[in-house]
């Protein structure tokens, strides 16, 4: 559910703008980073944490 | 830490102008946690999003017969999310229907098929307002049945009821999702009514001898598989996420399963929507 929240979340959101999401350990952090890059956003992911620039 | 990392980081941090938490807040007011739940796996699909789902919430879709194609239109429509769905048949259910219409079950014997897929339906998603009407649908009903209606499915199995709707649609120029099946075959055909070949257009008059299912039989999954494709165009209809099989129909053979695009143009001399 996570990354569907955070590609709703995205889908408001200008080309270049950055979107930070707090991942529980586990599933979301594996998901939401991978989902991103395949959905052509630019991710960083540091701890728990994972930043994504709209592509 | 690399430093590049470090450096595309901050590169963020210095243009970040939004910051959610996905798991402590909403972050789509527009859905419901609720609705975000359901319809996860849909507002996952990269074609799909939350302005698709909006367009279905706000839609009001009727469906003409709750048998065999009718079922799984209505159960995809419900499940997907459609505002609102009208639920035409004035046919009661009979044990020879459940082999196929899946809204149908041997308790419902004798019921108003509008009133029993209504109940099922209500029971696969109350957020979506079911309109049962217990009426056939002829040329002197039609008119007042589709008008108001965003899209038309037709899932009616005489051609003398889709020449009717297809003409009332092409007036009120509502969309309508047209289909058939009979045995192990059937057809699904879009129709935006003035800008692509509508039903009559591609089938001008109809056979004299047309076989009815009573008497030609038809398997329960090839109704199921055409109903599903109607209940496909619909959604693509609707959302616009893909185009619709217009200007022509699909002819699906599920003996050989083959899949056949048939092209179809728009008629200077139809009667129903050369006018438009």
């Amino acid at each position: 559910m996570t990354w569907v929240r955070t590609k709703l979340e995205l889908e408001r959101m200008a080309a270049g703008e950055a979107l930070v999401v707090r991942c529980r350990p586990g599933e979301a952090l594996e998901n939401v980073p991978r989902s991103a890059r395949d959905a052509g956003h630019r991710v960083a992911v540091e701890g728990t944490t994972v930043r994504i620039v709209r592509a | 830490m690399s430093n590049s990392r470090r450096g595309f980081l901050r590169e963020l941090a210095s243009v970040v102008t939004a910051a959610k938490d996905a798991i402590e807040q909403p972050v789509v007011p527009d859905l419901t946690d609720a609705e975000v739940e359901r319809y996860s796996r849909q507002l996952v699909l990269p074609e799909w999003g939350a302005a698709a789902q909006l367009a279905l919430t706000e839609a009001s879709v009727l469906v003409i017969g709750a048998g065999a194609l009718g079922s799984p239109v209505g159960l995809y429509l419900a499940g997907a999310g459609v505002g609102r769905i009208g639920i035409v048949d004035d046919d009661a259910v009979e044990l020879s229907n459940l082999h196929r219409q899946l809204l149908h079950f041997t308790p419902d014997l004798g019921t108003p098929k509008s009133e029993s897929a209504a109940a099922k339906l209500r029971f696969l998603n109350p957020d979506v307002v079911i309109e049962p009407y217990q009426v056939r649908v002829a040329a002197a009903n039609a008119p007042a049945l589709v008008e108001g209606q965003d899209l038309v499915v037709d899932c009616s199995d005489s051609f003398a009821t889709r020449y009717a709707v297809n003409a009332a649609c092409c007036a009120a120029r509502v969309p309508v999702v047209e289909a058939g099946v009979l045995g192990m075959a059937g057809m699904v055909m879009s129709i935006k009514p003035g800008r692509t070949a509508c039903y009559r257009c591609a089938f001008p008059t109809a056979p004299a001898d047309a076989p009815r299912c009573a008497d030609a039989g038809v398997l329960g999954p090839a109704a199921g598989v055409i109903g599903s494709l109607q209940a496909m165009e619909a959604l693509k209809l609707l959302t616009g996420v893909a185009p619709a099989i217009a200007d022509g129909f699909l002819q699906v053979d599920l003996a050989t399963a083959e899949f056949l695009r048939v092209r179809a143009a728009r008629r200077e001399d139809c009667p129903d929507c050369s006018p438009l």
